[in-house]
């Protein structure tokens, strides 16, 4: 009976998570176990010889100073772009949450950037900052506008924070949306009673209630930004002279345009380590500012 | 991140299956069916065409119509994805999921030896007593031939011969001096001398770059020595002398030269803003779509004073077509370059419709005007062997980029040792496998 219940128990679960591992394993999992393969060995991404060179990649990146000039590069537009995105979908949040009569209006419009893939964007906004800004600068006189927009490594960098920025902000503006009006009204209502003022309310009450939702805002803002690779590509393709070219670019280009896919896995699997510390880090450090009501 | 892992890693992934269902087809098809492929051509057969070449795409979609018409049972199946390194991540991609194609396009030299395990041997094949030979180089390897070339092309400072008629200027510039002259007349004329296009890579790390090789009494030997770290670029006269062409250009172009593109470049100076650009033959197409029937001419790009050195185009192959060696339909991707090239209306496609200046011996261009002006002057500087050559070709992968990026960052901080020395450090880097 037991042992007839315990199967049965097995046949459900492979019924319900089977069909998602067996994708996991096919696309994630063994992919990655070559990938770790791979990163062992000197092979081109063409050739049929694959030669085993152990480690021999890993000492080659380790004085890479392109691959670490790109690490600067993405940590800065991380820190960056993770504040920016999260600040801007929070006070999105916070506007849209009121009765306005375009609500419903603006939240989509502020939405739709998440509609459009990110290589999309990043040829609209390459047009918007080479052309568009060009010709607002002849109109207005601005001296915003006449700056080398893309043109140099300061500005290609903002463009690119920019950019990020108006994309992921929507996004999160929905995930703190619903996180707001979650907030029980009892808690405002009690706390305008003792006198507190709109301040006091936001960082006493509002901030701690939607610590959760912060939790996964600021995850999925450094998850992109770490990854950052299509806007970078579409926008800037890491110029001009490899400025802002993030790691994801980096291991691109050493795996398909460089020709040295073996270095390229290499330099996956380190910047995977990465990531993974760093958001594992982020993760349990938030979850411990989160309370319940 | 992960995303980007698990798409590369899936290509890996789908490699390894395809190559393990290539062993087996490669045994079954053993025994029974010997020699089917080398034997007649197999009837109802699909050739398979990937390609980069964005410029052709509509009239090859033309000649496939023609070429099938003509041979019943054959199908064409063509691809195009436009644009240097896109194109060879593209054709990785493709060979990885297993869709390989049947003829495929390689650059030739270092090129070659990347993918020379794919590549079929063509030496055989009748048009190759036709080619140039100078077009046979590229792929060329061992005594053997391994891809046809697609045509030639050159490139200088393309220049608007009313523009420089208005400003006084007489004879055409030669040397560094003469230009320099030019460009101060153009300036009190009130125009802009160059259109610069240097938010692009590939113009200055390709194009402007092999200026200053290809003038080195012995490029091949020059990059061949580069690749074993035996000579230098810091020090050399020779890239001193090219600095000092790009300093020319940069002092007498446009305004932001980084956010300039390849298609502003052309734009400017096909709308007359400008009176020159640093552009090969290729963009005839498109500036006649701006204005026709511009009044143009092609100038030697000079970087110092001697006249006779610097009186010269850069031409070469851009391209060839390969065929796979794995393919189970080669005799007939063979058969269809072999008509390419020798046919009445494979010639015709060439000269009339892909307006390619040809590198065969067989195939006459009639009319200069079908090809334009551009290219005229290209091929008048071929004929009187007043070419320098391309030697991108053989430097290590990715070095063009690297070499973009670094004269772009010269062209925002002018300083020029801290240029060479990135330069130098990069090719250590990359020619080191």
């Amino acid at each position: 009976m037991k042992s007839h219940s315990s199967s049965r128990e097995w046949l459900l679960q492979a019924l319900f998570v089977g069909p998602a591992l067996l994708v996991f394993t096919i696309i994630v999992a063994l992919p990655f176990a070559l990938g770790l393969y791979y990163s062992l060995t000197d092979w081109n991404g063409v050739s049929e010889k694959v030669q085993w060179i152990g480690l021999g990649n890993f000492r080659t990146l380790a004085s890479d100073e392109g691959f670490w000039d790109s690490f600067g590069f993405t940590a800065r537009f991380t820190l960056v772009a993770v504040v920016l995105t999260n600040a801007v979908g929070f006070a999105l949040a916070l506007i849209l949450t009121r009765y306005l009569k375009l609500r419903n209006v603006l939240r989509t419009i502020f939405f739709l950037p998440n509609v459009i893939g990110g290589l999309l964007l990043g040829f609209i906004w390459q047009f918007i900052f080479v052309k568009g800004f060009a010709a607002m600068g002849n109109w207005t006189g601005l001296s915003f506008f006449e700056l080398p927009w893309l043109g140099d490594a300061t500005t290609a960098f903002w463009a690119v924070v920019i950019v990020s920025v108006w994309t992921g902000a929507g996004y999160l503006m929905v995930i703190y949306i619903a996180s707001l009006t979650n907030v029980p009204a009892d808690l405002y209502e009690a706390a305008s009673i003792d006198g507190a003022s709109s301040l006091q309310r936001l960082f006493k009450i509002t901030i701690p209630m939607i610590m959760p939702a912060i939790t996964i805002g600021l995850f999925l803002a450094l998850s992109w930004s770490f990854k950052t690779f299509d806007v970078i590509l579409s926008l800037t393709r890491g110029g001009p002279y490899n400025s802002t070219q993030s790691v994801a670019l980096n291991i691109y280009t050493e795996a398909f345009q460089n020709n040295q896919l073996g270095l390229g896995t290499a330099k996956a699997i380190v910047f995977f380590l990465v990531v993974a510390l760093i958001t594992m880090v982020q993760v349990w450090f938030t979850k411990r500012q989160e309370v319940e009501a | 991140m992960r995303k980007a892992i698990a798409v590369f890693l899936t290509m890996m992934l789908l490699g390894a299956m395809l190559a393990a269902c290539g062993a087996a087809n490669n045994e079954n098809a053993a025994p029974g069916a010997t020699g089917t492929a080398t034997q007649a051509p197999v009837k109802n057969a699909t050739i398979k065409i990937f390609q980069f070449k964005v410029e052709i795409a509509e009239a090859l979609d033309k000649l496939k119509e023609a070429y099938e018409s003509e041979h019943p049972g054959i199908k064409l199946n063509i691809e195009t994805v436009g644009g240097g390194s896109d194109y060879g991540a593209a054709l990785k991609a493709k060979f990885t999921s297993g869709d390989e194609p049947d003829i495929f396009n390689n650059g030739g030299f270092n090129e070659l030896n990347t993918w020379q395990d794919r590549i079929e041997d063509v030496s055989d094949q009748p048009w190759v007593a036709d080619t140039l030979d100078v077009a046979k180089e590229p792929m060329s390897k061992d005594g053997k031939l391994f891809g046809m070339p697609m045509n030639l092309e050159g490139y200088g400072f393309i220049y608007n011969k009313d523009m420089f008629q208005k400003a006084g200027i007489t004879n055409t510039p030669k040397t560094l001096t003469e230009l320099k002259d030019a460009c101060a007349k153009l300036k009190a004329a009130g125009m802009t001398p160059f259109a610069n296009g240097y938010g692009e890579w590939w113009i200055l790390g390709i194009h402007n770059f092999n200026v200053a090789v290809a003038q080195h009494d012995n490029p091949m030997q020059w990059v061949a020595d580069r690749n074993a770290g035996k000579v230098k670029i810091a020090g050399d006269k020779i890239f001193e002398d090219w600095a000092n062409m790009l300093d020319l250009t940069l002092e007498n172009g446009n305004k932001n030269p980084l956010t300039t593109d390849y298609n502003t470049q052309v734009t400017l100076f096909a709308s007359g803003e400008t009176a020159m650009m640093q552009q090969g033959n290729w963009t005839q197409v498109q500036i006649d779509k701006i204005t026709p029937n511009m009044n143009l001419g092609v100038l030697p790009m000079p970087i110092n004073d001697d006249a006779e050195k610097n009186d010269k185009l850069f031409a070469g192959v851009p391209s060839n077509w390969v065929v796979n060696k794995n393919s189970k339909v080669k005799e007939e991707a063979k058969e269809f370059l072999n008509w390419l090239v020798t046919s009445e209306v494979g010639k015709d496609y060439i000269v009339n419709q892909f307006k390619f200046i040809p590198a065969f011996k067989s195939i006459e261009v009639k009319d200069e005007k079908t090809l334009g002006p551009i290219a005229g002057d290209v091929m008048a500087y071929s004929t009187a062997g007043k070419t320098l050559s391309w030697n991108w070709f053989n430097y290590p992968d990715g070095m063009t980029n690297e070499l973009g990026a670094a004269i772009q960052s010269y062209v925002k901080k002018r300083d020029r040792a801290s240029m060479f020395k990135e330069m130098d450090k990069q090719w250590d880097r990359l020619a080191k496998k």
